[in-house]
């Protein structure tokens, strides 16, 4: 073996050890969880916790179909992401275009503005929020909700699609005016195409983030809206913690947004590579 | 000759903010006419290029294509089409939908575009390439394609934008010859944006060198080149460029230096302090003439390149590369009187012999 591929091989050796670890650092909590939804009252709070126990679905029927199931919430979590995530694309993205393209007067200020408001620390605006809401009437209501979540998942859609767009050469564009295409035309064949990577990087964060979204939905919601991160809070009562109906729930809830990711994962890495297309510049 | 294309451009200028990149351009290019602009990088050629699309507006004059006042017609309705520098194809479309995009902009029957794509990709000679998206192209097969796009709907106007400076060098010279050939066939205007002299040259029927913002000389080749409007241009085209060399008109002789040339044809100018100008391949070596050392030789295969140094001042011959003299030997340089180019001293202006 040449000593470039000796040192190739221990360069790639340490890559997947750290790797591993990091890996190992996101499944500990996840196989724990795992586990535990499939344990009896008894198991769960055995010390030691028990590796090897007779497995049951008793924790999963509870969530399910049980008295204080959590499937209305999961409805509930989806209206609510759901939501968020179409609104935000359908409004960020020839927000994100106009902004990296077309020269506006006050671009910069407002450019500014927009991402200032990522600064604000969210528990601040809940009081404000509660207010306004209160006022409309708006209160424990699915446009309530959404429109609060719209105010940070847009800021940050657009400054993330900004960047994608303004990647994408303008003469692509040019060419295709010159081919006679109207500007919505060449922004639908030539421009969006090549910006689906980065809306399906947009629709996972922005979904995500209004998926496990916790302190406004306990707040600003109510009976008719109770997302899942709330619902489960059933499950933690004065007598004492559900541990394997907790765990259960958590699962449930975290299958969305892995089907998300996997959906996601092939524009994602197509979106990358796309940047790499040979001979195309990229201003 | 074709009947479209006629391009006029009255008084275009313009201005970025503050910055003014384009003044009083009077230009006038003919129906079928290869026309070039030639001039160094940030010259204004470009811009021209994209007042003419209408991807710039002008903000001075006024633009006109085939007699209609076209100053303010967006890109689209102005019939042109363009190969752009980095060919800006569509990089998530087949080579196929790449060229087909202008046909289908226009909503032409499938059948027709099926049709039309194929002559088009024939004519440059990619018509195998078709299911391939630019990614999966060499260099000169993406700058087909782009050409592909550009021939496929017949524009009036063809505009390219030095299509070959991303190419070798070798497949440059070739594309050249064909690019020609195919404007040619296609007996379609054509407005070619260039910084490569010999490429102008030897393409264009007419040609506009820009400095600074400003068209110096607008005419064939052969004009631009024997008759250089002004010092600048004498200096920017030929390789190696003219020499130029400060000179002094007296008496019938021009005085370089310590070295006198005997030009009685150039007595009627009087005594003047002039520019002047020789290009390399009117020097002869060792047939009389002024002295001079040799400091450099550097052989290119047909032709050498001389560096002599006359009283000071560098000045470069061109030569049969049979020709042998060592650096460092004294030689003989002769400048044809004839061949002299005389420019003045403060305004750069030709001064007609």
């Amino acid at each position: 073996m040449r000593p470039g591929a000796a040192r190739a091989a221990m360069r790639g050796a340490a890559l997947m050890v750290a790797a591993g670890l990091l890996l190992a650092v996101w499944v500990v909590p996840v196989a724990l969880t795992l586990l535990t939804s499939f344990k009896n009252e008894k198991e769960v709070l055995a010390y030691p916790p028990s590796v090897v126990f007779e497995p049951t679905i008793k924790a999963y029927g509870a969530v399910l179909t049980g008295p204080t199931n959590i499937v209305p919430n999961l409805m509930s979590s989806l209206i609510v992401a759901i939501g968020t995530t179409l609104l935000t694309i359908v409004i960020a993205v020839p927000a994100a275009y106009a902004f990296a393209r077309l020269r506006l007067p006050g671009k910069k200020p407002v450019g500014f503005y927009v991402l200032a408001t990522q600064l604000v620390p969210p528990i601040g605006l809940i009081i404000p929020y509660f207010l306004i809401l209160n006022r409309v009437g708006w209160m424990d209501s699915y446009r309530g909700l959404i429109l609060i979540y719209l105010t940070f998942s847009l800021p940050f859609a657009i400054w993330l699609l900004v960047s994608y767009f303004e990647d994408i050469p303008r003469e692509m564009e040019e060419a295709a005016l010159l081919d006679r295409a109207s500007r919505w035309q060449a922004f639908w064949h030539v421009v969006l195409p090549q910006a689906r990577g980065a809306i399906a990087v947009t629709v996972t964060f922005v979904f995500l983030n209004a998926w496990n979204e916790f302190l406004f939905a306990v707040v600003l919601g109510g009976a008719t809206v109770k997302p899942v991160t709330v619902a489960m809070y059933n499950y933690i009562n004065t007598e004492q913690t559900q541990w394997a109906q907790l765990s259960a729930a958590a699962l449930v809830a975290m299958l969305p947004v892995i089907v998300l990711g996997i959906l996601a994962q092939k524009h994602i890495v197509s979106g990358l590579s796309a940047g790499a297309v040979k001979g195309v510049s990229r201003r | 000759m074709s009947k479209k294309g006629a391009v006029r451009l009255a008084g275009v200028g313009k201005s970025f903010g503050q910055t003014t990149v384009l003044r009083d351009v009077e230009l006038e290019i003919r129906p079928g006419e290869f026309f070039s602009l030639l001039g160094p990088s940030g010259s204004g050629k470009t811009t021209t290029l994209r007042i003419i699309a209408g991807l710039e507006i002008a903000t001075e004059g006024a633009v006109h294509l085939d007699g209609v006042d076209a100053t303010l017609l967006p890109p689209g309705d102005r019939d042109c089409a363009m190969v752009f520098q980095s060919y800006a194809l569509y990089p998530h479309m087949t080579v196929f939908d790449n060229i087909a995009f202008p046909l289908k902009m226009i909503r032409t029957p499938p059948a027709a575009i099926d049709a039309a794509v194929r002559e088009a990709a024939a004519r440059v000679r990619i018509d195998h390439l078709l299911a391939r998206r630019p990614g999966q192209l060499s260099g000169g097969q993406q700058q087909r394609c782009a050409l592909a796009r550009a021939i496929v709907r017949k524009p009036a106007l063809f505009l390219l934008d030095e299509p070959l400076s991303n190419l070798d060098a070798k497949l440059r010279v070739e594309t050249r010859v064909e690019l020609r050939r195919l404007q040619r066939a296609l007996d379609v205007t054509t407005v070619y944006v260039t910084h490569d002299q010999e490429e102008a040259m030897s393409m264009s029927d007419r040609l506009a060198i820009f400095m600074d913002g400003r068209i110096v000389q607008i005419g064939t080749p052969e004009e631009v080149y024997q008759k250089p409007a002004t010092v600048d241009v004498a200096a920017f085209l030929g390789n190696p460029p003219m020499n130029v060399l400060p000179a002094r008109l007296a008496a019938g002789e021009v005085v370089i230096g310590e070295a006198r040339v005997a030009a009685p044809h150039l007595a009627a100018l009087g005594t003047r302090d002039v520019m002047l100008g020789i290009r390399p391949s009117e020097i002869e070596i060792g047939a009389g003439g002024v002295a001079a050392t040799v400091t450099l030789c550097e052989l290119l295969g047909d032709d050498v390149i001389i560096d002599l140094d006359v009283g000071g001042l560098l000045v470069r011959a061109k030569a049969s590369g049979r020709t042998r003299v060592a650096e460092g030997e004294r030689v003989h340089a002769r400048f044809d009187p004839d061949r002299l180019h005389l420019f003045d001293r403060t305004s750069g202006a030709r001064i007609a012999a």
